[in-house]
């Protein structure tokens, strides 16, 4: 890696030197001299990001792992808060983060936008560890009169735990990137994000890529330092034996109960939308109820003009985002896999995947726009990388935890490599790539959003932020309930699929 | 900030001498809302601060830094703000046609100062040069654009407009070909980065209007109104003072208001030089005449947006 990274920064430094790019690619040497003679400005800062950031993590993982282990002693309620828990994820951030700075004062959108982002990807991680265990452990400790909590404890728990840790690592990007979003918009005076929004004007990208790769190391540190601790307890944790037993068939619900939590399911968020709206107190004319949206839009006053910009803009958003989220898991799976097969190339490939991950993309977007203009290949290019990264960890995590004994016997049979991988590897790690597939379906809608918003001036991104400008809140509401709503049913999608095929295979699927 | 300052170390030494006779009170809490991030459009405001004129006219002032997410009307209609600076337009349309509680009390920019900014080498000097070219506009302010075209004559669809945010690079590198920007900042950049800006304001071709429009909500007019005529004196003078040499009061910043927003002292500079001429009126800063008031109603009208005189209300600047 040490090779390979040197040999990049040495490209990218003739890149820059010669000014190729459009010079919206500085030389990595003027960025550090650049970084050097602002470094008076950066502590206040990066203190202040670190804060928020922090504060945001640690609230969003501590909701997402109670939340996490009640889903999993009471699958009920894990049935009848799906629906929360895919809006929450599905919730674009860039219509929550005016909401939030208008509601909330001070730290709280910061810390409250950096929590959304890790919510979601917690509470699976959470769920889906919890849910694979060594069946016979538990038994074993059902067997000394242990109960539902003692399995919990002594067994999912600690089996859990590489599956969380894999969560927090997706996580610290997230609430690092939440909390500079609404340090950028929300009007603040500290935060890397306001430092960004203050220097955009310079039209100086050495000082914008400075920002950028200062977000990047806070966030590069706290993935390394989750990805080491999870390195070290993996090597203790990992099942050695293949676990011959096949998960417990659920006990089907009779028919009314499941049309109740379905529909509970459904009904939920919108419980929960009107509840904090009336606990906020928002005045009605900007914080929006479900009742409110609906009838903005089945109103004949406002719904024919509304649906006239909405339908346009969807039919310009909705192709490139499929595609775009084709093209990001077949980016992860393609990772994914050489990451077993050549490791070294994935080491290499890794930390430039984390520098996408974590440059604000408000302050690249401008650049980005230099090298790709503002067609189909920019917005591709933003999609991407907003949706492979997650989705990749996801995938690879899946692949670690194939059983060793599984894989001793393909390699018995002299099966190795690619055939291995083929037989064993991923099909048994097929729960995490339907995983990763549904996690992305959000994010690939979002990833176009903010290119359409910063850089193409079309589709449902641009006709929020004109809405803004005509503070017309029926329209921003009903952008942010209608790409919800998208990402649910493409959720569905995916896991209707998901459910046929693993049904065949006999496994469960990760949550 | 110099003001919370002073109130809390007054508090701390109030604590410490806890047998000291009661003093005055800090002044009224209020709060006033930017509409962006601390740089020179604000300069009269600091100025007032730490000329302790809020304090002198009783005001515990606190003031809230904007931003791109930060929309003004909303923060009053919140009631996290008492008072803000808005663009006639939105506030206008909120009004018409949300049925907000608003008033326009005063202004800040007599002449909206936000133009098409574009290249010396390149340049779009009117509307009719807009056409065929591409002009980059913050989404919150088409509005603006498309209204001003219109009343040009010119069908919106003969210009290619992208978003911008608020960053020159791509203009400077040709990328586009014009901005839509506050004319009194940008130019400075350009400048530094070695070309020629040259730029127009839509107000010159129609879109006769003001901006950073002083507004409150009607509620807050009616139980506050002696605290917002006292926050228009204190403005005033912070602003005459600010203007008096614009060069003077923003390297004073430095370390306080305009510290850390990665923005030059130098650049503050040239903005509070540019927009003197935009913000002093003959009647005092702040004032609105009829004349005006019926340009910013007329101007409104052709893009649709229905304003009418009872939105702006100049009895409290008769008080100041």
């Amino acid at each position: 890696m040490g090779r390979n990274g040197l040999l990049a920064l040495l490209v990218w430094e003739v890149i820059g030197r010669l000014g190729l790019i459009h010079g919206a690619l500085p030389a990595p040497s003027a960025i550090a001299i650049k970084v050097w003679a602002d470094r008076a400005d950066y502590p206040p800062h990066v203190w202040a990001t670190l804060q928020a950031s922090g504060a945001g993590f640690a609230i969003g993982n501590l909701v997402a792992i109670l939340a996490g282990m009640a889903f999993v002693l009471f699958p009920r309620l894990m049935q009848l808060a799906r629906g929360v828990n895919i809006a929450l994820f599905a919730l674009p951030p860039l219509v929550v983060a005016p909401i939030l700075s208008l509601v909330l004062e001070g730290m709280a959108p910061r810390i409250t936008l950096a929590a959304l982002g890790v919510y979601f990807v917690t509470m699976s991680a959470t769920v889906a560890g919890l849910m694979h265990y060594d069946r016979r452990a538990a038994d074993l400790v059902a067997a000394y009169g242990g109960g539902r909590l003692a399995v919990l404890r002594l067994v999912q728990l600690r089996g859990a735990v590489p599956a969380i840790l894999s969560g927090f690592r997706v996580a610290a990007p997230n609430a690092v990137l939440g909390a500079i979003l609404a340090e950028f918009g929300g009007g603040g005076r500290w935060g890397l994000g306001a430092y960004l929004l203050g220097s955009l004007g310079r039209a100086d990208p050495a000082r914008l890529w400075g920002i950028g790769l200062c977000a990047t190391a806070i966030a590069g540190a706290s993935y390394a330092v989750f990805a080491l601790i999870s390195a070290r307890l993996l090597g203790s944790s990992r099942a050695i034996s293949l676990n011959p037993t096949l998960p417990p068939v659920a006990t089907q619900d009779p028919a009314w109960l499941r049309l109740t939590l379905g529909l509970g399911s459904a009904l939920l968020p919108f419980a929960l939308w009107w509840g904090v709206l009336a606990i906020l107190a928002a005045p009605e004319m900007i914080a929006k109820t479900p009742l409110a949206v609906a009838t903005y839009l089945t109103s004949p006053d406002t719904a024919p003009q509304a649906w006239a910009r909405l339908s346009e803009a969807l039919a310009e958003t909705l192709p490139i985002a499929g595609l775009g989220l084709i093209l990001g898991l077949g980016l992860a799976f393609a990772l994914a896999v050489s990451g077993r097969l050549m490791p070294g190339f994935t080491r290499a490939f890794l930390p430039v995947a984390l520098v996408t991950q974590t440059m604000p993309l408000v302050a690249l977007t401008p650049l980005l726009v230099l090298m790709l203009g503002r067609g189909p290949a920019l917005t591709l290019w933003v999609t991407i990388s907003v949706t492979f990264f997650p989705a990749y960890v996801l995938m690879a995590q899946g692949l670690a935890q194939v059983p060793q004994g599984a894989m001793y016997v393909a390699h018995a049979y002299g099966a190795r490599g690619w055939r291995e991988m083929r037989l064993i590897s991923i099909p048994a790690s097929l729960p995490w790539a339907f995983a990763a597939a549904r996690l992305t379906v959000p994010r690939a809608l979002l990833g176009v959003m903010i290119a359409e918003w910063l850089a193409t001036g079309q589709g449902l991104g641009a006709l929020l932020n004109q809405s803004r400008g005509y503070l017309d809140f029926g329209m921003i509401w009903s952008i942010a309930t209608l790409t919800v709503l998208l990402s649910v049913a493409l959720y569905h999608a995916v896991l209707m699929v998901e459910r046929r095929v693993l049904r065949r295979l006999g496994m469960a699927a990760a949550e | 900030m110099k003001l919370t300052l002073n109130r809390r170390s007054f508090l701390s030494a109030a604590a410490a001498l806890p047998l000291m006779p009661r003093m005055a009170r800090a002044g009224t809490p209020f709060a006033f809302q930017a509409s962006w991030i601390n740089d020179a459009e604000f300069a009269g405001y600091f100025t007032a601060m730490d000329q302790g004129y809020y304090t002198a006219e009783g005001l515990d002032l606190t003031y809230l830094s904007g931003g791109p997410d930060v929309i003004p009307e909303t923060a009053v209609i919140a009631g996290k703000a008492d008072l803000t600076l808005t663009t006639p337009d939105t506030t206008i349309l909120a009004i018409s046609t949300q049925g907000a509680k608003l008033k326009i009390i005063g202004t800040q920019y007599q002449k909206n100062p936000v133009g098409i900014v574009s290249l010396a080498k390149n340049p779009i000097k009117t509307p009719a040069d807009m056409v065929g070219k591409t002009i980059a506009v913050p989404p919150v302010n088409t509005i603006s654009v498309e209204a001003m075209l219109a009343m040009n004559g010119i069908d919106k669809a003969q210009v290619n407009i992208v978003p911008y945010e608020y960053d020159p690079t791509p203009l400077i590198k040709g990328e586009i070909d014009g901005s839509l920007d506050f004319t009194t900042n940008v130019p400075y950049t350009i400048k530094l980065a070695g070309e020629d800006a040259t730029s127009f304001l839509l107000y010159d071709f129609g879109y006769t209007l003001f901006n950073d429009t002083v507004v409150v909500t009607e509620e807050t007019l009616a139980a506050k109104r002696k605290d917002i005529v006292a926050w228009l004196r204190a403005s005033r003078r912070g602003w005459v003072d600010a203007l008096a040499d614009p060069a003077v009061w923003p390297p004073k910043f430095k370390d306080t208001h305009f510290a850390g927003t990665g923005r030059e002292i130098d650049n503050e500079v040239f903005f509070n030089t540019a927009q003197k001429p935009l913000i002093e009126a003959e009647a005092g800063i702040f004032s609105m005449s009829e004349e005006a008031i019926a340009a910013n109603i007329e101007a409104l009208s052709k893009v649709g947006i229905k304003g009418s005189r009872d939105m702006f209300d100049t009895t409290l600047l008769e008080e100041i």
